[in-house]
């Protein structure tokens, strides 16, 4: 019994985990309807941020967190108008023209972070990195439920965002209908130019936790934009509660399939599910986006 | 204002044309005549310079090219009385088997390199094998340590490092008899991929030799969160765990393992803990974790080119700025191995199809002593053409630092065992 419950609080961790890179994904699909390959991209450069703000300056590196979200923040603010004039071009396509974009933009940060950084594999030192809380005869990993903790935050805070708010409203309705919002007066470009730095800020604020929980070199960052595919994909694109639902739900799976079947047999056990999902209900488990 | 541009005219184009097919028809086989005169050996190096292994694979192309450095500062390889240099030429596989088997075509097709220097990972070394065969030549492998490298027979390819499945167990073997009190229960975790996986197999099948009795034995994916298999093993409390793995799964093995508050007594892994990377990476809480390694600074041998296994240390230090381990030395002394055979066959560049075949049976016949250790290929059995010469030492990271300790006669300090609490 010790280790079932053990299991499913590894496998609510993990998808807490997986959730804080997806959340933001899941924004940027809805808005600027490209599914952007860089997320693994901004992952990995958060968590050198903090890789570099702990090992430089020697302080914890959870201090990154809020100058990944201002930093990448505003280098997506940059980047989102080029996305969002790839993505409404007029060339046959655009949508796999944007796709060729974010896959050549993840290229180019992996690229350039090897030839800045280097190879090797570095772990972001923070005040809860391998501390544990023992809770009866369950130990919970402080840094994951720190890490849980924060999707949950920035799926609350997005939610209220997007719900609560007119600027919200606004994201809503372009998510919508980019012809309709720009009638009503909404700053199509300039919105997209936001959302995207707003993803990229949440991702690179995920990357200095992933960076503290596993490791951070510039080849792990592929991993993160396949989980986050899946779990978008789960999710139904576009839907940021899904996401959090859906990375929760591979999050168990996994967890369970590796202590009671075998962990070689995990991976194939998040794939049929997706495959029953896609089967069953090809609008993800939510079964609505934005 | 004269409207005449200043620029290209038709006149000029069409001269400058001629000039350049002129040089083209004249001067560039000149040129090639010329070079063709300093006859250099060609070398190929195919290794993971992108992908998720390219730690290691940069670590193979620093040992093979300190070699042709070391060999070129002395005038090249000899031969005939004669000294020819090597010319080294680059093959990234990206990681991928497949793709390593295309950059040996290319290296030998389009750089007709005479000899090849073998990829980091062993499926690549198994996926290049054919190509080898295939165009007849040669290649050194200074990293593959996969037993099924061996079991393949490969007539051309060569191994330095002695396959895993002779390595782990008998440093699991040492472990278990230093260990005090005696342990008794092991888990082993091995990352499924060709070599991890073989790794987890070796210290598996060591593990029932030693007398130790294997309470799990895991296969986890090299993506995949180790939360879950982690809790399982803690539940199971074994006395050692054993892991086989690059360096990304260790690293993240001993996070994720402290992470549970979970510290077996002893905490083995092969790869990758030699090299100074995974004690940065770690920092304190790499101490205590036990690996195994076919060759320190610390050995007593010695050759002409590199000196005492200490001197070559200190040159790779110097070069890289990380103390060497044995994967680095084995591609450097896989160097030592083309240079002594190509000697010993007598011919030079560029060598011919049947010249690489004698140079093939000129490796099979090496027996000799280097810096990194004695090497010689078996002839026969399931590590054919592979260098079981050298014995393993069980190391542990104590103090940041890589330390032998064990077996007694190679030990430069204690085992620390059981390990205490994680701090």
């Amino acid at each position: 019994m010790d280790l079932f419950l053990q299991t499913l609080l590894n496998g609510l961790l993990i998808g807490g985990v997986i959730a804080t890179f997806t959340i933001g994904f899941q924004l940027a699909f809805g808005v600027l309807h490209v599914i952007d390959f860089a997320v693994g991209g901004w992952v990995v450069l958060g968590g050198y941020l903090g890789y570099y703000m702990a090992a430089g300056l020697g302080v914890d590196g959870f201090l990154a967190i809020p100058i990944a979200f201002v930093l990448f923040g505003a280098i997506g603010y940059l980047i989102g108008p080029i996305l969002y004039n790839v993505r409404n071009s007029r060339t046959a396509r655009p949508e796999l023209m944007a796709l060729a974009l974010t896959f050549g933009l993840f290229t180019l940060l992996r690229g350039g972070m090897l030839t800045a950084w280097g190879f090797n594999t570095h772990s972001v030192p923070t005040a809860l990195s391998g501390e544990s809380l023992a809770v009866g005869p369950l130990t919970v990993p402080l840094v994951r439920v720190a890490a849980a903790v924060f999707a949950v935050a920035i799926a609350g805070g997005l939610f209220v965002f997007l719900y609560r708010t007119r600027y919200g409203l606004a994201i809503r309705a372009t998510a919508e209908s980019r012809q309709n919002a720009a009638l009503m007066g909404v700053n199509i470009r300039r919105l997209s130019a936001n959302v995207y730095g707003l993803y990229a800020g949440i991702t690179a604020m995920a990357g200095v936790l992933m960076g503290a929980i596993f490791s951070v070199n510039p080849e792990v960052g592929l991993r993160y934009t396949l989980f986050a595919f899946f779990v978008a994909v789960l999710a139904g694109l576009g839907s940021v509660g899904g996401a959090l639902v859906a990375a929760l739900l591979l999050g168990v799976i996994e967890a369970f399939v590796a202590t009671y079947v075998g962990s070689s047999y995990s991976l194939l056990a998040i794939f049929a599910t997706l495959f029953l999902v896609l089967l069953v209900s090809p609008r993800g488990i939510l079964r609505h986006g934005l | 204002m004269s409207t005449k541009s200043k620029g290209f005219s038709r006149r000029r184009i069409l001269g400058g044309s001629a000039v350049a097919f002129a040089a083209g028809t004249l001067g560039i086989p000149f040129v090639r005549t010329a070079r063709a005169q300093v006859a250099t050996f060609k070398a190929g190096v195919i290794t993971s310079l992108s992908g998720e292994n390219i730690l290691g694979g940069n670590l193979t192309k620093r040992g093979y090219d300190l070699w042709a450095e070391a060999i070129n500062a002395k005038g090249g390889v000899e031969v005939a009385s004669q000294r020819f240099k090597v010319d080294m030429f680059d093959g990234d596989d990206q990681s991928n088997p497949a793709t390593g088997a295309d950059a040996a075509e290319r290296l030998i097709v389009q750089n007709e390199v005479d000899v090849l220097f073998g990829p980091y990972t062993s499926g690549s070394t198994i996926a290049v094998q054919p190509i080898c065969q295939k165009y007849q030549v040669p290649m050194i492998s200074g990293s593959a340590e996969s037993p099924n490298v061996w079991k393949a027979k490969p007539e051309f390819n060569f191994g330095i490092i002695p396959a895993v499945d002779t390595t782990a167990g008998k440093s699991l073997a040492v472990l278990a008899k230093l260990s005090n009190p005696t342990a008794k229960t092991i888990a082993v975790i091995g990352v499924n991929e060709p070599f991890s996986k073989e790794t987890g197999e070796g210290f598996r099948d060591g593990a029932k030799e030693a007398g130790l009795e294997v309470v799990a034995y895991e296969l986890v994916p090299a993506s995949g969160d180790l939360t879950p298999v982690i809790s399982k093993i803690a539940a199971l409390n074994p006395d050692i765990v054993a892991v086989g793995g690059h360096e990304e799964p260790l690293i993240n093995v001993v996070k994720t393992s402290k992470s549970l508050n979970f510290r077996p007594k002893a905490l083995i892994m092969h790869y990758g803990v030699t090299d100074p990377a995974f004690a940065q990476a770690l920092a304190a809480d790499a101490d205590g974790t036990s690996g195994v390694s076919v060759w320190l600074p610390s050995v007593q041998y010695k050759d002409d080119l590199f000196g005492t296994a200490r001197e070559f240390a200190e040159m790779a230090q110097k070069k890289s700025g990380h103390e060497p381990d044995y994967t680095e030395a084995a591609c450097a002394a896989s160097g030592l191995v083309f240079g002594d055979a190509v000697k010993r066959l007598g011919k030079k560049p560029a060598l011919t199809r049947e010249d690489r075949v004698a140079l093939k049976d000129a490796i099979a016949a090496t027996d000799i002593q280097t810096f990194y250790g004695p090497i010689k290929f078996e002839k026969e059995g399931n590590h054919y053409h592979d260098n079981v010469q050298p014995v393993p030492v069980l190391i542990q990271i104590q103090g940041g630092k890589t330390v032998a300790v064990g077996p007694k006669e190679a030990a430069a300090a204690d085992l620390t065992y059981p390990l205490p609490a994680w701090k």
